[in-house]
């Protein structure tokens, strides 16, 4: 079956050749894998397959003015994820902090714009800046601003944030729509801001020769969204091909997580979950603690809001059934525990919050601390004074429980 | 504030209690853990309240505030489904087989070794290796 589908094109490439000129009306009758822009000064588009399974390597070839370097906007076409950002840097024309914070729903699952292989040094270079480079300054420094186009046309929300709302726990005012010019600007901040590293938005894999005709092994990744992706290649904002689509397929158990905007096997969280939930249990802490920087550290493309997001619930759960079990005994203050409750629902409302308005960085750093903290605090109670006190206290725990459990069978 | 708990009377400083239990709510919420561990020892450090009457209470106590902030995740759109059919069923397993093996292992050495894990991956969040 691979076979066939690689050879007919290249028995279709020779028919046209045969044939001649005449056959300019046979072209336009689909053949999916060959797609070519019939204007003389345009730039044409080739891709070897049209079919991926969880990434893979495409080939792409065509032919564009001589001179010049192509560019390959490569993006998913199916899938769009949330990118979001937190302006808190100062501005350096009124030297203010504006704490603008910009979201967009429509950033496309994978974006990547392919450069001349010559061009490496440049996107080198922005790697050696570490988490400071500039998505803008790259797309400059390379000419590929002609070629950035999908991002510019996301609709971007921003909100004006005051430390008034933030209290309270909302995003701010929402202001006026951005004109696309400055639209543009802030969807290039927006992918970095997503994609984070320089290679997964950038790569220099295009050969382009002399004569103007380029080739190119366009590589997938893994753990990609599944459905439609494109390519268009670009000379400069107005000379482009035509989009190119081939489909990436995925299957079970490797999953689509829909917010998440990665796919993955969908057993490795479940046997994590489990491993952690039994020592979560044993070591007298919920699971979360361990698995939200087990999750961010083996799944590096799982942005931070979703695991927090997506952990709370799980925990939610296994405190219901502890509450549960604890009240059928009568084990609870219920004037105690609300009472604090209430003081906790304020702070619940808040930190989910600022989880969205802070950076992977940011939320790593403060993470690492308050595990340091709880190792601390672990640490101390494996203490002998500890021990020796918490003896005591785990003696009348166990007495007053067993009470309780005979209160509780008494009345039944 | 006066308490009663099986007989007998305790006085808690709510003060220290709220703004404790307000600071560990916004940490825990903002980074997607339960705060249990946090909790215990304030109230049984700061508020000075005996060990059997923690374990319920600080129990219910985070449960308001993880119900509160998994509200507030999923209108912020960070839930996503599958991931969590994923971990779910897992965490309830988990539950259950917890237990069964608590029987046969020192909590003194689940804890070490829960230290040291701690601080691996501390260490590796704050990217020193």
């Amino acid at each position: 079956m691979n076979m066939r589908k690689g050879v007919v094109p290249w028995l279709f490439a020779a028919m046209v050749m045969l044939v001649g000129s005449n056959v300019a009306a046979v072209e336009g009758e689909g053949q999916p894998a060959v797609q070519q822009a019939p204007a003389p000064a345009g730039v044409t588009i080739t891709i070897d397959k049209t079919e991926l399974n969880n990434g893979g390597t495409i080939k792409v070839s065509g032919q564009a003015p001589a001179g010049k370097p192509v560019f390959l906007e490569v993006w998913a076409a199916d899938h769009s994820v949330r990118a979001n950002r937190f302006d808190s840097e100062v501005d350096k024309e009124t030297g203010k902090r504006p704490y603008i914070f910009y979201i967009t729903e429509e950033m496309p699952a994978y974006y990547k714009i392919f450069a001349p292989k010559d061009m490496q040094a440049k996107i080198d270079a922005a790697k050696k800046q570490g988490r400071k480079w500039s998505y803008s300054a790259v797309l400059k420094d390379l000419g590929a601003e002609g070629a950035y186009t999908v991002p510019a046309k996301t609709k971007i929300d921003h909100f004006q944030s005051t430390l008034m709302a933030s209290i309270v726990g909302s995003r701010g005012d929402l202001l006026p729509a951005m004109d696309d010019k400055e639209n543009r600007k802030r969807s290039m901040q927006l992918v970095k801001a997503r994609f984070r590293s320089v290679d997964k938005v950038f790569a220099a894999d295009v050969d382009v020769k002399p004569d103007g005709s380029y080739t190119a092994d366009i590589k997938i990744r893994e753990g990609l969204s599944p459905g439609k992706y494109k390519i268009v290649a670009a000379v400069d904002k107005a000379t482009k091909s035509e989009a190119a689509t081939f489909e990436n397929k995925i299957a079970f158990p490797l999953v689509y997580l829909d917010n998440a905007g990665t796919s993955l096997n969908i057993f490795y969280p479940f046997l994590l979950t489990l491993v952690v939930a039994i020592f979560g249990v044993l070591m007298g802490a919920g699971g979360g603690f361990i698995m939200n920087p087990l999750l961010l550290t083996l799944f590096p493309a799982l942005p931070h809001t979703i695991v927090a997001g997506t952990v709370t619930p799980t925990v939610l759960f296994s405190q219901g059934s502890g509450i549960f079990n604890y009240s059928k005994i009568k084990f609870i203050n219920w004037k105690l525990g609300c009472s604090i409750g209430v003081a906790m629902l304020l702070g619940g409302f808040i930190g989910p919050k600022l989880t969205e308005m802070i950076t992977l960085d940011q939320f790593k750093f403060a993470f690492g601390w308050i595990l340091l903290v709880l190792a601390a605090l672990m640490l101390w109670q494996t203490m002998p004074a500890y021990l020796a006190k918490n003896k005591k206290e785990q003696a009348i725990l166990k007495e007053f429980k067993k009470r309780a459990e005979e209160a509780a069978k008494g009345k039944n | 504030m006066k308490i009663e708990f099986w007989g007998q009377e305790f006085k808690v400083n709510m003060v220290i209690g709220c703004i404790g239990g307000f600071l560990i709510a916004v940490m825990s919420s903002m980074f997607g853990f339960g705060g249990g561990p946090f909790m215990v020892p304030l109230m049984t450090v700061a508020l000075r309240l005996p060990m059997y009457l923690v374990v319920g209470s600080s129990l219910l106590a985070i449960f308001f505030n993880t119900s509160i902030s998994t509200m507030r995740h999923y209108q912020f759109g960070n839930f996503d489904l599958y991931f969590f059919l994923a971990m779910f069923p897992a965490a309830i397993l988990g539950g259950y087989i917890a237990p069964q093996i608590a029987k046969r292992v020192s909590p003194l050495v689940v804890k070490r070794v829960a230290c040291v894990g701690l601080v691996l991956l501390a260490l590796n969040l704050l990217g020193v290796y």
